[in-house]
Parts: C-alpha cells; structure tokens; sequence
C-alpha cells in the first residue's frame, strides 16, 4: 500500500533525526556557545584579559617595531586588529619565512604580552561549528550542510506530523507521563523555536553558498582571486620597489574614523610595508549594525591620501552581509545575543528530547524483539548530548590544567586541547554504549563534576575567582562564564538526582501512563 | 540596559497577545479560570486581539532598535514570550486569570448587548 503523506513525512523526520541528530547537535551545541565566542577567548587566555583602553590612545609607537620587522622580513602586508571591549588586545601579524607571525599587546602599555597558545572558542570551536575539524576534502563543511538541510527538512516534516499543532500550540504538561512530557517538551522547542531555528539555519548555509553553490562563482568570474577580491572590496597596486616610510597609521585611523561618523576602525592592513605604493586598507567595525561586512577604505600609506572608498555596497551584497551578520552576531547587542544564547539551548533541547523520545517509544518492543536499535541510538543519543558537553568542559578543564608551552608527541598545547575534546568526546560514546542503564545518570554527574572543576581551576590558576572577577568591570565576561558553568553545573546534578530516583523506583505514573494518544506517535 | 527595557516592552505585549490566542482555546481557558469558556464570537475577537497584538509588536520592535536590530529582536522575542506563556499555563495557570476575568466581563457585556438587541 502506498504510504500517505503524513507516513512519508514521519518516516523521513524520524530518520533524518535519528541519523543526523548528532551532527545537528554538535553544530547548534558550539553555536550556541560562539555566541559568546571573545568570552570563552578571555577566559581561555587569562594574559588577554585587560581593561579596555580610550579608542584615542596613540598606536604608533607600539605598531612601529613591527612594521619595521616587517619590511626588515619582506613581508607582503602587516595586519593590526585594534582593541575593543570584548578583545582587549592590540594583535599584530605578518607573514615571514617561519609562517604567520602573531603579537598580541597590551595597548595599554604596549608590552607584548605571552602567546595564549590555546585555540579557544573563535578558532577551535568555530572550526568545529562549521566543519567538525575534518578537513579532508571539505568532507566537514559538506556534512554540516547536509545537516543543515536536513534540519530545514525535520522542520517542514515535524510541522507536517504534528496532529494538533494549534490545539496543542501552548501545551507543556510536564506531570503527565514521562513520554508525553518529552513529547510536548520536543513539540514545543520544535515549533515555538521555529522561527529561529529556520532563519539561523538557513543563514548559516548561505554563508558557505560559494562552497555549496560553486557554480554561480565559476561561471561568472574567471577564478577565485578575482571573485573574492570583488566580495571584499579590494583594491591593490603594483609594488614599486621604491623604499619609503609609512604615514602614522593613526593619521590614517583618524582620517577614516572621519568618513565613518567616528565608527570604530575593526582593523588594517598595511599591503607592501616600506615600499612607496604601500597603501593601507581600513576597515570599519560593525558593532553596532548587523550587517557583517564593514566598510574598506584604502589609503596612500606613504601620503595618507584617500585612494578608494565605496560609500554604499550593492543591494546584494548588502543583502548577503545581513543574513551573515545576523548568523554571526558579532554585533555589541548584548539583549539580542543572549536571546540567541537562549534559542539555541533550546534548539539542543528540540534534538536531544528527539532522541530521547524515539528510544523512549522502541525501547520496550526492542527488548522483547531482541534488536539493538535502541541500544546504539541511545548511546548515539548519550554521547551526541551530555557526552558533547562533557567533552566541552573537558576542553576548558585541560586549558586550565595545562602549563604555557606543555608538548606531548610533538603537539603544542593549543593542539593537546582539542585532542583532550575529542578524547573526552569517544571516552563519553564508549561509556554510554557499555552501561546503556547508568550513561544519562553518571555522565550527568560527569558534567556537574568538570563545569565545578573548571571554575575552581580558574579561580586556582588565574586569580580570578568570582569575587574578584565581578568586582571588576573587565572581568565580567569571566563572571559570566563561571557563573553559566555553575548554572550548567547544577541542572546537571538536578537532573542526575531525578534520573536516579527514578532509576530506584520507577514512578506510578510511567509505569502505568498510557502512551500519548495524540501528537505524532 | 536599554535594548533590556526595550525586550522587556517588546515581550509584554508579545506575551499579552499569545496569551489572548492561548485563552481563545478552550483547554487553556479552563485551566486559568472556572468560568464558562468564551462563545465562539468571543473566540474569534480574542484570536483577532491576539495577532493584532503580536503584529504591533513588529513596528514597536522596529522603532525601539531600528530596522535591522528590530526584526530580529521580534522574530527572537517571538519564540521567547510564546514559551513563557506555555510555562505559565504548565506551571502557574492562575496568573492569566485577571486576564481571563477581563475578558469574561467583556464576553458577559458582549450577551448582554446581544440580548438586548
């Protein structure tokens, strides 16, 4: 018999789910967590958590030494990203014949300060948001976007089973049975989230269309350069192997704060350093827009005089920034970003209690049945949920616990805290496929245990324990992560303490609930 | 502090709206008060009342944080006072009650009139 509509749309959302709920949870997981990406850098590297400088503090004389290196090393273009709230430091970088050289200063005093050798949030966690690290072959990049289509795809089918999706709009009934309780828990992530959880997907998946569309790049422009150089705005000229002296690149600052209404300047970029066509390429922060894409304006860097500048951007182009800028949110809306703290927890709360549901509903005939489908979902589903979290907090408890300049195999530290992520992460499916009854219950204490441990190790090897940290204004971002770990901390131990007494003693009102006998089933 | 206040406005008429659309149902209503349930014309009024409400919500967001900011503080406030209003009928049900009697008052003026006519 042909399946109806409603059979198709319930086939595909369980098993897209089932299949792809890990990815999807790693990808909302680190997102939700990027949110507050400079936050968990601060934290990770304590030497970069300074007090915000005046923006009219001279850079000069601390930019000059580099910039001097960097012609002294034939470097093509020296970088300055300039400090703000949320990245304290002034950070300098040039190519030489080692690879990518990196400063960060304080802009205070100018001193450089000692590398944080962590890849923290903006680097690691980034990288894993977009591509899980597997870089072979863009391999990662294209399953994150299978996942993401597939999410786009459970949210049309999940609003396509849902039987009562009006009637049922506003229903959580946590006292009815167990499953029901999921069931409306997961409904209404699912479609009161559904706003958010569609356009974040979607944006994310726009921001790599040259990746998943490459087509429309490869039939319009003749190759990548020349693509990317158009998207960015670029403007260039031939070096003219003439040495000549920079201008004051806080002459420049200045001059294109003026243009910008005295918009904060993000960064800039000295291209052919020393030669006589050095010219500077100034890009204005974008704070307090959504749009991503900052302004370029490139300056003569021997005389200052303005060179290019495009007062507008195309209509598409300004189009295509939005939609990256509101997945990026880089933005100091400080509202707007915990709110999307908030919808991706709940996002993790729409996969998770997916998971947990459909083990919840096979469980009994699997084991009647004798199949092991439940058994390897619901160690996919431990792993791919509390085991996440175990391994993220395994990362900032191996940051902490690990000296300045450890190596071990010939991996640096910053490499030695990934590697502790993952080994926590296989550590985590291990252990829920080997003690399938004890896994939600032990690895919830598992989290309560390493978000406490990672505070106390802050505090320990930092000196920046809570009192400290929220009596100062730029430690607050440190406040706020300890405070959250602490959170995270107790609705763990919360949930592993109910989960064990009702391991103990199963309640009535499971043992005897009927299964839902409306929603999907 | 300000984008805080401007949320918290932005929520409260969110959450007055979803909880005239929640209060429309039948199921919801008998949870938050023991009254007989809005007729049907009532009904219609509240859920009219309620999208009037949350479509008022998009020029108050756009005028409190700009056209950019405003979209997106609308479309997340949006899921925010929804689920508020999902705990609160799980959790305190009693709190919408003012609400449910206002609206009782309105629907027992609405019989009047009608009878009177």
């Amino acid at each position: 018999m042909k399946p109806t509509f409603r059979q198709s749309m319930q086939w595909l959302h369980t098993w897209a789910g089932v299949v792809l709920g890990a990815v999807l949870m790693a990808v909302f997981w680190s997102g939700t967590l990027l949110v507050f990406d400079r936050e968990i850098d601060r934290w990770m590297a304590p030497m970069t958590r300074l007090p915000v400088i005046e923006t009219s503090t001279p850079l000069d004389p601390m930019i000059r030494p580099f910039i001097a290196t960097a012609v002294e090393v034939g470097a093509s273009s020296i970088t300055v990203a300039l400090p703000y709230e949320r990245e304290p430091t002034l950070r300098v970088s040039f190519r030489d014949v080692s690879g990518l050289a990196r400063y960060n200063l304080d802009p205070g005093t100018g001193r450089i300060l000692p590398d944080p050798e962590t890849a923290a949030a903006t680097d690691f966690l980034y990288r894993f948001h977009y591509s899980m690290h597997i870089r072979f072959a863009n391999v990662g990049i294209w399953l994150v976007g299978l996942a993401g289509m597939a999410l786009l795809a459970l949210c049309v089918s999940g609003i396509a089973i849902h039987r009562k999706i009006l009637a049922d709009f506003f229903t959580f009934r946590p006292s009815k049975n167990q499953r029901r309780a999921i069931l409306d828990l997961h409904n209404a992530a699912g479609v009161l989230g559904l706003p958010f959880n569609v356009v974040i997907t979607l944006s994310g998946m726009i921001i790599f269309y040259a990746e998943y569309f490459p087509s429309a790049v490869r039939s319009l422009y003749p190759n990548a350069a020349s693509y990317y150089s158009e998207i960015f705005d670029s403007h260039s000229r031939p070096k003219s192997h003439v040495p000549a002296d920079a201008i004051s690149v806080d002459t420049v600052r200045h001059a294109a704060q003026k243009i910008w209404n005295g918009d904060r300047i993000q960064y800039l970029v000295i291209n052919h350093p020393g030669d006589a066509a050095a010219s500077m390429r100034v890009v204005r922060a974008t704070d307090n827009i959504v749009l991503l894409q900052g302004d370029t304006a490139f300056f003569d860097a021997a005389t200052g005089a303005l060179l290019y500048h495009r007062a507008k951007p195309e209509p598409v182009k300004r189009a295509q920034g939005f939609i990256a800028g509101l997945h990026f949110a880089q933005f100091q809306h400080w509202t707007l970003r915990w709110l999307y703290f908030v919808l991706g927890l709940s996002g993790c709360v729409m996969i998770a209690t997916g998971y947990v549901y459909w083990v919840d509903k096979r469980r009994k005939r699997h084991e009647q049945q004798g199949l092991s489908g439940v058994r390897l979902v619901e160690g996919l589903a431990v792993g791919s949920t509390t085991g996440l979290i175990i391994a993220t907090l395994a990362f900032f408890v191996a940051n902490r616990l690990l000296p300045l300049g450890t190596t071990f195999l010939g991996y640096e530290r910053a490499a030695l805290e990934g590697w502790a992520f993952y080994f926590a992460w296989i550590v985590t499916f291990a252990h829920a496929w080997l003690r399938p009854r004890r896994a939600w219950i032990e690895q919830c204490w598992w989290i309560a245990a390493f978000a406490v441990a990672a505070v106390l190790l802050n505090g320990i090897t930092t000196g920046d324990h809570l009192v400290r940290s929220l009596t100062h204004r730029h430690l607050w971002a440190i406040a706020g992560m300890d405070l959250l770990l602490l959170a995270g901390a107790m609705v763990a131990a919360l949930a592993a303490g109910k989960l064990q007494r009702r391991a103990v003693a199963p309640p009535a009102s499971s043992a005897r609930g009927r299964p839902p006998s409306d929603g999907i089933e | 502090m300000d984008h805080a206040l401007h949320l918290l406005a932005l929520t409260v008429v969110l959450y007055l709206g979803f909880a005239t659309l929640a209060l429309s149902q039948v199921r919801n209503w008998r949870l938050v008060i023991a009254a007989s349930p809005p007729s049907p014309v009532m009904k219609i009024v509240l859920r009219a009342i309620g999208i009037v409400l949350l479509m008022l919500a998009i020029p108050l967001a756009l005028w409190l944080d700009g056209p950019s900011f405003g979209s997106l503080m609308w479309g997340t406030a949006i899921s925010v006072a929804a689920c508020a209003v999902t705990a609160t009928l799980s959790w305190c049900p009693h709190w919408l009650r003012p609400l449910a009697r206002a609206i009782r008052a309105a629907n027992m003026s609405q019989i009047v009139w009608r009878l009177n006519e």
